[in-house]
């Protein structure tokens, strides 16, 4: 079928400004690929965004180590029972002398601080001074190192602080059965002759018992979070015991401290009437809203469930975030869009392609969407390879974790629209003075970038006059349309105290028209960024239709 | 398409100021069919005029029709509109067939369509063995020749070319002229701006003539340069014996008086340069004297605004 003009009947109007926009797209990615600026900027984002990756590859490589999140793996008090351990056995956890099985230590008698004295029997002896002549010592009683003589040497010729001199806890070996020691506790059947101006205690421990000592590794991620999935439910289960145990050792201390502080251990801090137990709040759709524990229940989750997925969400949210939005976003339409169609006025090569039949209004847009295939491109091109990357070695169960490309994808597609709307600025600021529109934009960016740094610290009001707030709420929107769980996680992190990144990287959408859904919040992000291009375009155009060119 | 109604070119009454500065004072003119020599010197407004014909700038006051539609307000009449603007930057990283044909897309034509356009057109202007080389290695002639390709790619009515000679040796030069010729030939509308008269009478016999932005004069130049022939006009000769030929020139009719120049040349003046030119053959052979040169100073741009500008004020 021909016309009159004998093209086919497929040759409209529309093929023809098709063909316009596509010669006039590809001129201007074939200019962007022959400058070298192009290159230099699009190469340090390959660089920074490669770096990155190495920093995600390293971490994965290197493995998750478990965290302690309750901090009582470790041995405070250096008595050889990790805290926890103590917690259990109801032990102080700071007091050497006090551990699982270390019993109570009853004093029979002591000597005068000063005096010069002599005293016999089958003791514990502490805090003793002086020189010990025995049948049967034990050096190291049950319990660790406190207790015992802590090294043991030889003595040097000459008198204890005269002629040499022992670290506390310390003794040393005068003959076979003849120790002198410095602040030393220990067992054993002799006599003590304490050094003159030293002290020495005796007695006997009380309700000692054997416990062998746990490792540390039994306290590290030993109380997991439980819950049912029903808030109705009793939820919360304090595995690992240091919230039910009963005789902590500041039972003595009062209920409220002078500044009016809670001192004692409470086990129903959240004074929903159960103890050692976690009020689980949830709405009527069932989506948890708070999450109110009790004091040392759920503390010490497994990360393997929740910090993993959480840091590693939180890398992709903050690399699409800072890198992408904040970085590419800003600094590639500041090298590649103001010059689009200033350079080509300057040059006196405009006069070619507006010699054509082309509005100089369509010109623009064209040249905008040329600049966008390029830098456009590139962002997709990396997010898609950012994607693979983070799906293939991202924590789970599964191979390959789809949703972390959808992300990509969806931070691909948020980052070209600020690309189109930073290059129709900066675009227009380059029509409107060739000359300090590089300076305006550089204000711009900066600005930008600070709207953007009270955006990700969650400022809701200021920002709405900036492309980088909508950009990353659309990022925000886009997280939770994909993984719906990430406010939970939010919630878990916050109420459990666990080192976070989601808190860091990710605010719940603020701009919801009060639907909470984040398609509303993306919605209106798109929307808003689409208007600011449109405008500027348009403005871009006003002006450039108005422009005489010599 | 043409038709009288609405010639190609048409300014009415157009001025256009920069500021203080005049571009075009108060120019009328219709133009259609056939080569027309835009002619005057750096700064008359030719650039003007032309770039106020492709939309570039807005008269100040006046109007500016394209095949009758006003350039500023619309691109539509630039489907049949060629330019070849002043300007020397090119893409210097494309090849000569890239330029042209990715400029044809901007008429709507498919890839196809385009390329094959650009290679006619190429060869047309006698870049066909260069079209694949780089700009940017092409001579000034080539240069200025890509950039008459591009604007004659879509076959347009009308083709404004300013000061395309500009710059070139004088072989790129022949060729462009017979370029200009050739579209001439075909029936199009062709404007050409020029410093240099000899080059537009080499092209072109009607003229206009621009001078500090006014329009000067306007028809066929050799009617222009009849009205110029009987204004008073020197004829240059050098020979060995200026006082001998001067006896023989004396008594010839057109001429009426002679002067002798420094350098020993014969100065002859004339109210009749072509009745002179006429005679002047037939008085040296008369004479016997060798000749070394004849020359017609006046017979330039300069001496020819100089005519009009002193006939007019």
């Amino acid at each position: 079928m021909m016309d009159r003009q004998g093209r086919g009947l497929a040759e409209t109007v529309w093929t023809r400004l098709d063909r316009k926009a596509g010669a006039i797209t590809e001129l201007t990615i074939r200019q962007l690929r022959h400058r070298l600026s192009t290159w230099v900027v699009l190469g340090v984002g390959f660089l920074l965004l490669i770096c990155l990756l190495a920093l995600f590859i390293g971490g994965v490589r290197d493995g998750w180590e478990p965290i302690d999140n309750d901090n009582d793996s470790h041995d405070w008090d250096g008595d050889g029972y990790p805290a926890g351990q103590e917690y259990k056995y109801g032990s102080d956890p700071t007091d050497g002398y006090s551990f699982p099985g270390s019993g109570e230590f009853v004093e029979e008698g002591s000597f005068e601080w000063g005096s010069v004295g002599i005293y016999s029997g089958n003791h514990t002896w502490r805090w003793a001074t002086g020189v010990f002549t025995y049948n049967w010592i034990d050096e190291n009683p049950i319990g660790g190192e406190m207790l015992g003589i802590q090294s043991l040497s030889e003595c040097p010729e000459g008198e204890l602080f005269e002629d040499f001199w022992l670290d506390w806890g310390d003794g040393c070996r005068l003959d076979e059965n003849r120790l002198v020691v410095h602040d030393a506790s220990f067992i054993g059947n002799g006599t003590f002759r304490v050094q003159e101006g030293y002290y020495a205690e005796w007695g006997y421990m009380e309700d000692s018992f054997d416990v062998e000592p746990e490792p540390a590794s039994n306290y590290i991620d030993e109380d997991d979070i439980d819950w049912t999935g029903d808030p109705n439910k009793i939820n919360g289960f304090d595995d690992d015991g240091d919230c039910l145990r009963v005789g902590w050792p500041d039972e003595s201390t009062p209920e409220w401290d002078i500044w009016g502080n809670w001192e004692r251990h409470d086990p129903d801090g959240n004074r929903n009437g159960v103890d050692c137990d976690v009020e689980w709040i949830t709405d009527s759709d069932g989506n948890i809203i708070a999450i109110n524990p009790d004091n040392n229940v759920d503390e010490d989750p497994s990360e393997e469930n929740l910090a993993y997925e959480d840091a590693h969400r939180a890398f992709i949210i903050g690399t699409g975030k800072i890198a992408f939005v904040m970085i590419l976003g800003i600094f590639l339409p500041l090298f590649l869009a103001l010059g689009l169609v200033r350079d080509e006025t300057e040059n006196g090569t405009l006069h070619y392609l507006l010699s054509k039949p082309i509005h100089r209004g369509e010109f623009i847009t064209y040249r905008i969407l040329g600049y966008l295939v390029v830098a456009g491109g590139f962002v997709l091109i990396m997010s898609l390879l950012m994607g693979l990357v983070t799906a293939s070695l991202g924590p789970g169960d599964s191979i390959f974790r789809l949703k972390d490309v959808i992300v990509w994808l969806g931070i691909a597609f948020a980052t070209i629209l600020a690309l189109a709307a930073y290059g129709a600025i900066f675009n227009t600021l380059g029509l409107l003075s060739s000359r300090y529109g590089v300076y305006i934009a550089l204000v711009i960016g900066v600005y930008e970038f600070v709207m953007a740094v009270l955006t990700l610290g969650g400022a809701e009001l200021i920002p709405v006059l900036s492309v980088s707030h909508w950009t990353l709420q659309l990022i925000d929107s886009i997280v939770l349309i994909v993984w719906p769980n990430t406010i939970e996680m939010h919630i878990i992190a916050s109420a459990f105290n666990l080192p976070s990144g989601i808190t860091a990287f990710w605010n719940p959408p603020a701009h919801t028209l009060g639907t909470e859904s984040p398609f509303v919040s993306g919605l209106i992000s798109v929307i808003v960024l689409f208007l600011i291009t449109s405008l500027m375009i348009l403005f871009g155009q006003r002006q450039f239709k108005r422009r005489e060119i010599m | 398409m043409s038709t009288k109604a609405t010639p190609a070119v048409l300014l009415e009454k157009c001025s256009k100021w920069y500021g203080q500065v005049i571009g075009i004072n108060d120019v009328s003119l219709a133009i259609d069919g056939g080569v027309t020599g835009i002619l005057g010197p750096n700064g008359a407004g030719k650039s003007t005029l032309f770039k106020l014909l492709m939309g570039r700038l807005k008269p100040s006051s006046g109007n500016v029709r394209l095949f009758g539609v006003d350039p500023w307000v619309s691109t539509s009449p630039y489907r049949r509109v060629g330019y070849v603007a002043e300007t020397e930057k090119l893409y210097d990283w494309m090849t000569g067939h890239d330029f042209v044909s990715t400029l044809a897309r901007l008429h709507g034509m498919t890839r196809e369509e385009a390329s094959d356009r650009a290679s006619h057109v190429l060869d047309f202007v006698g870049l066909s063995d260069v079209q694949n080389k780089e700009i940017g290695k092409y001579s000034k002639g080539m240069r200025q020749r890509v950039k008459i390709a591009h604007a004659l790619v879509h076959d347009p009515d009308l083709i404004i070319l300013d000061e395309p000679l500009h710059g070139c040796d004088p072989i790129a030069r022949t060729s462009i002229m017979s370029v200009i010729r050739d579209l001439g030939s075909q029936g199009k509308t062709v404007l050409v701006s020029s410093h240099i008269l000899d080059e537009i009478e080499r092209i072109t016999e009607q003229i206009v003539i621009l001078h500090n932005g006014r329009l000067l004069a306007l028809g066929n130049l050799h009617a222009i340069r009849d009205l110029l022939d009987k204004h008073p006009h020197r004829i240059l000769i050098r020979t060995e014996n200026p006082r001998k030929l001067a006896e023989y020139f004396v008594p010839e009719d057109p001429v009426y008086g002679v002067r002798f120049a420094e350098d020993g040349a014969l100065e002859i003046l004339t109210n009749d340069l072509s009745a002179a030119h006429e005679v002047l053959p037939r008085v040296i052979v008369d004479s016997g004297l060798k000749i070394t040169s004849i020359e017609n100073p006046d017979d330039n741009l300069e001496a020819l605004l100089g005519y009009l500008v002193g006939g007019t004020s």
